[in-house]
């Protein structure tokens, strides 16, 4: 299945990029997705390469600089306890990434999976994962998320899964309605015919041709796991001290110093906003090429 | 249509019964009750005193039973009592209501003043600067965390006029309130104006191209009136359906501006109590809140069907 | 000595410039008004006696008289500034065993019934766990170990009678923590709706919004209290609370909730403001597993003894702005700390911490740990910045001596039960003193057995020298003994402290009367004296 999937992955992805040519078009036919490639590229590579990038240890404390404003040693400035708030930021960006691709990767496999069932098998599996689907998206993603992480504990793991969890139900509506579609084309007639397994059929056939309004969905959801993250710190349920989470930088410290150390506040939100802006760009772009029928 | 409004309206209950189920278990899972708490406020750790507690509130309870007696007290009206406060949980809900409901109004006033003229214009003007720029400003408004936004216009108000619009006291006349509500509003109503705003334009440029509307225009129907008048009109279903995805999102974003404005709401409320394992506010709060998302779908989805006949027959 | 230490506070306060108390002895008293400060939470529940946290007392505190109390105008607490309350007189008898009270006639509850001694003996045998009704949770109850009963003489006297003598009772029952409660009103009652003697009346408490207090018309006490009420509006972001006193808005900030870096801001954004910085008697300290290993091992404790940069947490934290002590809070606001001198002969309280950090290192070296075998540990603590912040800085100076640690930060609610199982190796925690006294402290953090022991350490020879001290009536010789005993809890690593913080309090220059106590912020909330110059 693994294999399968990545396939379909490749096979869609190289529409996007691949030869040079093919990003020179995109380029100039979608500007805006291309800045939003653009910041999140900077983004992932900060994330991988934040030792390489910074300047201070993020979790280094140092009386002397407490709540120092920006300047050429430090660039955004410190934090109350000293430690230097561009390191952090960098550093945040791992943890982003992390749960944003993490979340949206585990609820979308799981959504997958409840659409594909759902779809494919019909009847009354399909009416009670669709009952299941009601439920969890009748709730707003942050009202569950906070009583699943409150649930949790506050950790990256438990972070990750509390925010999947109400994404499920996004990725399966897409799959069923896919799949409901995909039953009653010729080749899955075909397919069923050569006496091909219901689930070969099912990954084989069905899931690859959903991955287009999927790739849409996920670039979406990347941004909305991101923001939902950064709540969920602000609250204080989300990922504890010391980890330099964006949410958690504009945290209780944080908000305290809106007056006296106002880089506190400005540039962790900037970091946010600029990310969350990257997806939603490049999901336009996305989904303007991969699913026409959306275009908005 | 009758049996189309039966059919969603007994998913509903099965949704709302599910979520109800769901709720339930799921704060049970919580580390640590109300006696935890409690104890942990106290520094104490006397485990026979603490399982008195537990004794007293029927926590030692299965959970089934528990749950039994939550959903029969609500068919008879009773929601319980706030473990906390000892008080009837429906008392320490019920004042918060009209506030957040105030606040999610004003929102959504917010939003609509602003995303559908703003829609309507970069529909008007597609492919010019004006477009461009109100694209990207709107899809910065859906990239913004709410909170933050909070933050920025707490900060700015103190740098301007040296005071803060927060909640200090009760408002006590309409203008006050509405002062006071306001600014929370726009921070969170600004996210749900950018969808709104994306979906007004994208409606909008479908209608332009509609065969009506070359009609009217070579009727000589102005400009303007062609618009405003015709374009617009068709262009309710997507406000329909923004506030129907809204709904959930607000509810989302109030939780953490009600915090950063310190508004006695329900979303703050919220909040305090899953710190406090207050189960029986804590349930009934959710199930409130999902009543009334569920009940913003339903009725979404009947306007859908009255307004657009297809979607009644595909169904 | 009151006045000569009501000088001291007045030329301390001058010295960081800070206007102050002296003002607020100028003029007439004022009555009316309503005095508006914000709570820093919603508190538990509004029985004092069931709670822990200053949060209730301040609020609450106002609602109640209790028998004896810390004389209200002075700021350091100590045996010789109690003064009556609901008791006119207090007398011991010859072997010290029973201490008689005489009570105040003609006194009423906020509901009309009369004040007795029946009241009195409720009250403490509720505490004592002697009457069917019970409180939910009774955090206090070993203060009241040496009293074996209450008895009473008439309506209008009691006695508290003792095992051994203990001079300090009277210092526990002059706090903050001591009101009397009237017999009529249920424990679940006096949770919401409190009913006491004291200035001022129970109005409302709406959940997370605000608290609301207003005169009692029948006071015993004449022409008391000057406001017509006190309103607490619940504001849990401290910044915005702080930002709402400086526009105006409030007249008092929570007490003790301003930090060095909020003072600051206060300062320069309103400079009519009157600030005090105070001791809070609330200790940061570091909790120790002494059960399994790694910290079971002395040398072990030992060495995390002598990592603590303490100065490094007073800079980083308050800058600069909190005293280095052991147990007791140091001097000159503690009455019991030791002098400075004997402090920096413990060891890890010298001043040279490179050297220390060199004998530590060389302590895990003997222990097999070194630059390339670092001991990897869990430091726990709450989910609230005063906990988190000081755990950063721990974890931080712990890499000194190879120790690699990660914060595991605990939800409330499964904080004291993680402790309770022993499930952590390093704790970061917060020891309020709500009575700076010996016999509270020891008492109630190290002797073996107690409910807030939550190291469980326990050192029965030392135990015996906790009760030698208590009986010691003679002031010198008992700070002598309290010392000594100070110290040796030091040495044996039992509950490391850190530091002991400071705050600030401010109000309005039209607030009056105010007084901040010194060595304690449990005891200075009865506000029946304060006044507004409007």
């Amino acid at each position: 299945m693994h294999v399968d999937f990545e396939a379909g992955l490749a096979r869609a992805g190289a529409r996007i990029d691949g030869t040079w040519s093919n990003l020179r078009f995109f380029v100039s036919r979608h500007p805006l997705g291309a800045v939003g490639a653009v910041i999140m590229a900077v983004f992932v590579l900060a994330a991988i390469f934040a030792g390489a990038i910074t300047t201070h240890d993020p979790l280094q404390t140092n009386a002397s600089i407490s709540l120092a404003p920006p300047s050429a040693q430090h660039w955004l400035g410190a934090d109350f306890m000293g430690r230097d708030v561009f390191s952090r930021i960098v550093y945040g960006a791992r943890i982003s990434l992390a749960v944003g691709l993490g979340s949206t990767l585990l609820g979308c496999i799981l959504g997958v999976a409840l659409g594909l069932t759902s779809g494919y098998l019909g009847g009354w599996v399909d009416l009670v994962v669709q009952r299941v689907v009601d439920i969890l998206q009748a709730l707003p993603l942050l009202v569950l998320a906070l009583v699943m992480a409150a649930s949790l504990g506050p950790s990256l793991q438990n972070t990750i899964i509390a925010i999947a969890i109400p994404l499920i139900p996004y990725a399966a509506r897409v799959v069923r309605s896919n799949t409901l579609t995909l039953r009653e084309q010729p080749f899955v007639e075909a397919a069923k015919a050569v006496g091909m397994s219901e689930l070969r059929i099912a990954l084989r056939h069905v899931l690859p041709n959903t991955l287009a309004p999927l790739i849409v969905l996920a670039t979406a959801q990347l941004g909305a796991a991101i923001l939902t993250e950064a709540s969920l710190s602000f609250l204080g349920l989300g990922i504890p001290e010391p980890h330099p989470s964006w949410g958690r930088m504009l945290s209780e410290s944080a908000a305290e110093y809106v007056r006296t150390a106002p880089w506190l506040v400005i540039f962790p939100g900037v970091a946010i906003s600029l990310t969350v802006f990257g997806t939603n760009l490049l999901g336009d772009a996305l989904r303007d090429i991969l699913d026409p029928r959306q275009r908005g | 249509m009758l049996g189309y409004l039966a059919r969603r309206f007994s998913l509903m209950i099965v949704t709302l019964f599910g979520i109800s189920v769901i709720i339930f278990v799921l704060l049970r899972l919580l580390p640590g009750n109300i006696a935890d708490i409690l104890f942990d406020s106290a520094g104490l750790i006397n485990p026979a005193e603490k399982q008195q507690i537990e004794r007293e509130l029927g926590l030692d309870r299965p959970i089934p039973v528990q749950y039994a007696a939550w959903i029969g007290g609500m068919i008879e009206g009773d929601l319980g009592y706030s473990y906390k406060t000892e008080r009837p949980a429906i008392e320490e809900i019920a004042p918060r209501i009209p506030i957040t409901a105030k606040l999610a109004a004003l929102a959504l006033a917010f939003s609509v003043l602003l995303g559908v003229p703003l829609g309507v214009v970069s529909a008007v003007r597609q492919n010019t600067a004006l477009d461009y720029l109100l694209r990207v400003l709107s899809l910065s408004g859906l990239s913004m965390p709410a909170f933050w936004l909070g933050l920025l216009i707490l900060m700015a108000f103190v740098a301007a006029f040296g005071t803060i619009p927060i909640y200090t006291d009760p408002p006590k006349s309409v203008w006050d309130e509405l002062l006071l509500y306001s600014i929370p509003a726009a921070a969170v109503g600004f996210r749900s104006s950018a969808l709104l705003m994306r979906l007004t334009r994208s409606a909008m440029l479908e209608v332009l191209r509609q065969d009506y509307i070359r009609t009217a225009r070579s009727k000589g129907a102005s400009e303007r009136t062609v618009n405003y008048h015709h374009a617009l009109r068709n262009a309710v279903l997507p406000l329909v359906t923004v506030i129907g995805i809204e709904a959930a999102f607000l509810i989302g974003g109030l939780i953490v501006t009600e915090t950063v404005f310190n508004i006695p709401g329900v979303a703050r409320f919220l909040v305090e109590a899953i710190r406090w394992r207050d189960y029986p506010v804590v349930q009934n709060l959710v199930m409130l809140i999902a009543v009334i998302v569920v009940v913003v779908n339903f009725i979404v989805d009947l306007l859908y069907a009255v307004l657009d006949p297809r979607i009644r027959y595909a169904n | 000595m009151h006045r000569a230490f009501r000088r001291f506070v007045t030329a301390g306060a001058l010295v960081v410039g800070v206007s102050v108390v002296a003002s607020a002895f100028a003029g007439e008293p004022k009555p009316g008004g309503v005095l508006k400060m914000y709570h820093r939470e919603n508190p538990g529940s509004a029985s004092i006696h069931e709670e822990a946290t200053y949060s209730t007392n301040v609020p609450f505190m106002p609602v109640f008289n209790n028998l004896v109390i810390y004389d209200q105008h002075v700021a350091q607490n100590s045996l010789q500034s109690i003064v009556p309350e609901l008791a006119t007189s207090w007398s011991l008898n010859d072997d010290k065993t029973r201490l008689t009270f005489k009570l105040r006639q003609g006194v009423k509850w906020h509901d009309g019934k009369p004040f007795t001694s029946k009241d009195v003996k409720c009250t403490w045998d509720m505490l004592m766990g002697k009457s069917s009704a019970k409180f939910r949770k009774n955090p206090r109850k070993n203060w009241y170990e040496n009293v074996t009963e209450i008895t009473t003489n008439g309506d209008y006297e009691a006695t508290f009678n003792l095992k051994r003598p203990q001079p300090a009772l009277l210092a526990l029952l002059a706090s903050g923590y001591s009101p009397v409660y009237p017999c009529h009103v249920s424990p679940a009652e006096m949770r919401s709706h409190p009913i006491g003697t004291g200035p001022f009346k129970f109005v409302e408490w709406k959940q997370n919004e605000s608290i609301k207090l207003a005169r009692n018309p029948d006071y015993w006490r004449k022409g008391r209290p000057y406001l017509d009420g006190i309103e607490f509006t619940v504001i849990p972001n401290r910044s915005t609370a702080i930002l709402a006193f400086i526009a105006g808005r409030l007249d008092m900030t929570f007490p003790t909730e301003v930090t060095v870096p909020l003072l600051k801001d206060v300062k320069a954004q309103a400079p009519q403001a009157v600030c005090q910085m105070a001791p809070i008697n609330v200790s940061t300290n570091i909790i120790i597993n002494r059960d399994t290993p790694p910290f079971d091992n002395p040398q072990i404790r030992q060495a995390l003894a002598l990592t603590l940069d303490r100065k490094a947490f007073v800079d980083i934290l308050s800058e600069g702005q909190a005293d280095i002590g052991a147990s007791m809070l140091p001097g000159p606001e503690g009455v019991w700390g030791m002098p400075k001198e004997m402090l920096q002969t413990i060891s890890g309280y010298g001043p040279d911490v490179q050297k220390n950090r060199a004998e530590a290192r060389s302590l895990m070296e003997q222990q097999g740990y070194g630059p390339d075998k670092h001991l990897n540990i869990k430091v726990s603590t709450r989910n609230l910045a005063v906990y988190r912040d000081p755990a950063v800085i721990l974890i931080d100076q712990l890499k000194e001596i190879y120790i690699d640690a990660d914060l595991d930060v605990v939800e409330t609610g499964s904080w004291f039960a993680k402790i309770a199982r022993k499930d952590y190796a390093l704790g970061l925690n917060l020891t309020g003193n709500s009575v700076d006294d010996p016999d509270q402290n020891f008492y109630e953090n190290y002797a073996c057995g107690s409910e807030r022991n939550y190291t469980q350490y326990c050192n029965k020879a030392l135990e015996k020298q906790f009760d030698a001290q208590s009986m010691e009536t003679d002031l010198e010789k008992r700070k002598k003994m309290v010392w000594e005993i100070d110290k040796q809890l030091q040495e044996d690593v039992a509950r490391p402290i850190i530091f002991h913080g400071r705050n600030a309090t401010c109000w309005q220059p039209y607030v009056k009367d105010i007084t901040v106590m010194v060595n304690s912020s449990y005891n200075g909330y009865r506000y029946e004296d304060v006044w507004l110059d409007k």
